[in-house]
């Protein structure tokens, strides 16, 4: 009698987790992918010891492998509760890498080389010209989006063929080599590990969860997205928090530049970052932030991106065929987005 | 043929609307139905369209009896209802407008878009208008829209139209040409239902009138016989509230002067000039360009001419940002679309305008915004179980109680207030009317912004009274009262 009353609390406080929390079922979802993504890894180990550093290594290597586009999806959390999208930024990454490998290129061709700057004084002066082309780029799409009033999916349609297009041209008779010491932004070992990326993702994390909280940007990001007139009629300049959205999402963009060419050594301007701006928006989707704007979390969009992350290296632990992998992602924010409406109805 | 109603009557739950009413209409003639918002008027016309049925009465068509139960059977018996807000496809043309639903159609099946232009050239050739049926609706002018949609009726075999409010968004030269068509409709023995509330166009286009009252057919004669102003007698009834209040008069600087703001085609040529502590309301009827012209004071509506002066001195305000650093609050009318954020809790909602004001080192001071919001919650009486919850789990009259907080904890000196009780319950009413008047006694400027001459009795210490887009005149005191207001704002 009494275990049934408690299995029927604690079934009832599943319930109203599911009916009010908007993160619950998100978290659960991950819940449920660990678990099985644990199963999936075996227990098949001489020792629990060598089990745990089989199972965390595994982990290391799926949130590494995701921080570059786990902190895009951070700035396209803004991008969205604003009410708009960024098609832009696996474009805008390879213009903003090409600018940083053109700089630091320790060749005969790199700039600051031709002028004697080397080591770390080049990489500090390439990372900020990357984040001040960033920033430039971002204020493109801004005035498109804010003063030009272009909608957000065509204006950033645009900046996407233009920066990927522009860049290849560009660096058509360059071929620059990225110096050793620039590997080491992401290949200093912490504690033994490699895991300098996932530090870059969750400080950044954190830091735009403060944002997104407790400054009158963050909060006047959600109020754009949700009301716009109402946001004006209140004094809120909403061109401004607009373009910001957008210098912040580039600015983004240039961190994972960089972190992308130390951790591979080079980048590949054809095909690098294709691809980004979707994964970036599955990962905000299932997070639960709305599309229509207004709605949404920094928290959900980590929480998303796990999701899609973990899914990811639990059908490689399956073997399921590299090509059917992106239909499991398909389905996942088919369903999450389901979910979600049946939240909103309640 | 004449056109019947006797004995209506229609209750809306407790609520009686339409008290035994009677209405009747000659073919060639065009009756004005005229009231106060709420004296049962479309109750009364959505009843002979089809749209609601009646409790009581019955109707009559050349003595035959019939009872509408949709607006496609009211149709059928050759009565149209032309509503205010145009039912046509901006992005079909004319003709494709004019037969929606059932559309001419070849022995193959396709359109037959040749067949559609000649009937309704034939339409417009009947009524002597030169619209081509190929144009896009979008391209006409609202008269010409208007004219599409009468046509379409009488397409459709309609013998009787009504007509409500068809004036309201219309320039003098398109009134004139609605006005015209009206006239050779009448010629050709059609009836017309005019409702309206610019008593001058009754008397230019009517041959007789109806008044209903809360309910009842108070007057009804032919238009010849009376003026405005006793049509305006009849609309207000006999015993007007007399209820306005104390003028204050310990009234400070002026705050405000407006100088001959202009902005085509919304308001001319105005003027005014408020106070500290005096309350000025801005009267008139639907589309008179009030709302328009404190819009343009608040920075929220661009291209206005004219010079405005805060403190005596002269600033031009570019952005609604500008104007709250200037001290000016404004509480804009539909509080759904401009008042609330939905998706925001209340305290987001309360504090809106002073996250600018609320940094420390860059992040927000929540205790601060906090506490401000409660000092207003408490003085404005606001009831809400957490500050945390959604704003739009609060009543119509909590909400826009929140939305007047978020301006007090700015002190702003000019409070612009745009239909401030719209969608609010009498009790909320009344509690806002007291905050507005406790806002005077501590010295700040307010405009109201309002239609219902009982709210601008009841709060201001003066009015002007709008009409057109022009200020037509000030009343106080003894001239404060609904008939004076209801003869001014009707231009009559």
């Amino acid at each position: 009698m009494v275990t049934s009353m408690k299995k029927k609390n604690f079934f009832q406080y599943l319930l109203d987790g599911w009916k009010n929390k908007p993160l619950f079922s998100t978290g659960c979802a991950l819940l449920v992918m660990i678990v099985l993504q644990t199963l999936a890894l075996g227990f098949d180990y001489p020792s629990f010891g060598a089990w745990f550093t089989a199972w965390g290594r595994n982990w290391i290597n799926i949130l590494r492998n995701n921080a570059g586009v786990g902190i895009v999806a951070l700035g396209m959390t803004f991008v969205i509760i604003s009410g708009g999208i960024d098609l832009a930024v696996g474009s805008t990454m390879v213009t903003i890498g090409a600018v940083i490998m053109v700089m630091i290129d320790p060749g005969a061709h790199g700039w600051l080389q031709a002028i004697g700057i080397t080591g770390v004084p080049a990489y500090v002066i390439g990372i900020a010209a990357g984040v001040v082309v960033g920033v430039l780029l971002g204020e493109c799409t801004g005035l498109l989006v804010s003063k030009g009033k272009m909608p957000p999916f065509i204006a950033t349609l645009g900046m996407m063929k233009i920066c990927r297009s522009v860049t290849q041209q560009m660096t058509i008779q360059s071929n620059p080599t990225v110096p050793k010491g620039f590997l080491a932004i992401t290949g200093t070992r912490i504690g033994g590990e490699l895991i300098l990326p996932i530090i870059y993702w969750l400080v950044i994390a954190v830091i735009l969860y403060v944002v997104s909280k407790h400054t009158a940007f963050g909060r006047q990001v959600f109020a754009v997205g949700s009301n716009e007139r109402t946001s004006r009629l209140s004094g809120v300049n909403v061109n401004k928090v607009k373009r910001r959205v957008y210098v912040l999402m580039s600015a983004l963009v240039a961190i994972t530049a960089v972190i992308q060419i130390s951790r591979i050594g080079s980048m590949d301007y054809a095909n690098a970052g294709s691809g980004y701006e979707m994964d970036a928006i599955a990962a905000v989707i299932i997070g639960g932030t709305s599309m229509s704007g207004g709605k949404g979390s920094v928290v959900g969009t980590v929480l998303g991106m796990l999701i899609l992350a973990v899914m990811n290296n639990l059908l490689n632990l399956l073997g399921v065929p590299p090509f059917l992998r992106e239909a499991f992602k398909g389905v996942i924010v088919i369903a999450a987005v389901m979910l979600q409406k049946k939240e909103n109805n309640n | 043929m004449k056109l019947e109603m006797n004995g209506i009557s229609k209750a809306f739950g407790q609520n009686a609307v339409l008290k035994s009413v009677s209405f009747h209409l000659n073919e060639g003639e065009i009756c004005a139905l005229l009231g106060e918002n709420g004296a049962g008027k479309s109750t009364l016309m959505n009843i002979l369209g089809g749209v609601i049925q009646a409790d009581r009465g019955d109707i009559l068509l050349g003595g035959v009896k019939h009872a509408f139960t949709t607006p496609a059977q009211s149709l059928s018996a050759g009565i149209a209802f032309i509503h205010q807000e145009l039912n046509l496809i901006n992005d079909l043309t004319v003709y494709e407008n004019m037969f929606i639903g059932r559309e001419l159609k070849k022995k193959n099946g396709f359109l037959d878009h040749k067949a559609m232009i000649r009937e309704t050239q034939k339409v417009f050739d009947q009524i002597g208008m030169d619209i081509d049926p190929r144009a896009m609706v979008r391209e006409l002018d609202a008269s010409f829209k208007q004219i599409v949609e009468i046509s379409r009726a009488l397409m459709m075999k309609a013998r009787f139209i009504i007509m409500d409010e068809p004036t309201t968004s219309l320039t003098d030269p398109e009134i004139q040409r609605v006005f015209e068509m009206l006239r050779t409709l009448k010629a050709q023995k059609v009836g017309i239902v005019f409702i309206s509330h610019k008593l001058r166009e009754v008397m230019e286009i009517c041959d007789r009138y109806t008044v209903l009252r809360d309910g009842v057919m108070v007057a009804q004669g032919a238009v010849q016989d009376v003026t405005t102003a006793d049509l305006a007698r009849h609309m207000v009834g006999h015993e007007v509230v007399s209820g306005h209040r104390e003028v204050s008069d310990n009234l400070g600087q002026e705050v405000l002067r407006l100088k001959n703001m202009s902005c085509a085609p919304y308001f001319d040529g105005v003027s005014l000039s408020v106070k500290a502590g005096e309350v000025l309301g801005i009267t008139g009827l639907l589309g008179d360009g009030r709302s328009e012209l404190f819009a343009a004071v608040f920075g929220s509506l661009e291209g206005a001419s004219g010079s405005v002066y805060l403190d005596g001195k002269a600033v031009k305000i570019r952005s609604t940002l500008q104007a709250v650093k200037l001290g000016i609050g404004y509480v804009p009318r539909n509080r759904k679309e401009n008042g609330i954020i939905k998706d925001m809790d209340i305290l987001d909602n309360g504090s809106i305008v002073t996250w600018d004001m609320l940094g420390r080192k860059g992040l927000l001071n929540h205790k601060k915004q906090r506490a401000d919001f409660e000092k207003q919650k408490q003085a404005l009486r606001i009831k809400l179980d957490d500050v945390r919850n959604g704003i739009t789990s609060l009543s119509g009259g909590n909400q826009q109680k929140v939305v007047l907080a978020k301006w007090l904890t700015r002190n702003p000196k000019l409070l612009i207030l745009d239909n401030p009780t719209q969608g609010v319950d009498v009790g909320a009413k009344e509690e806002i009317y007291e905050i507005i008047l406790r806002l005077a006694r501590e010295g700040v400027a307010l405009v109201v912004l309002s239609s219902e001459a009982q709210e601008v009795i009841r709060v201001c210490d003066r009015a002007l009274v709008m009409y057109h887009g022009k200020v037509v005149d000030e009343v106080r005191g003894e001239r404060m009262n609904e008939h004076e207001i209801m003869r001014l704002a009707t231009g009559g």
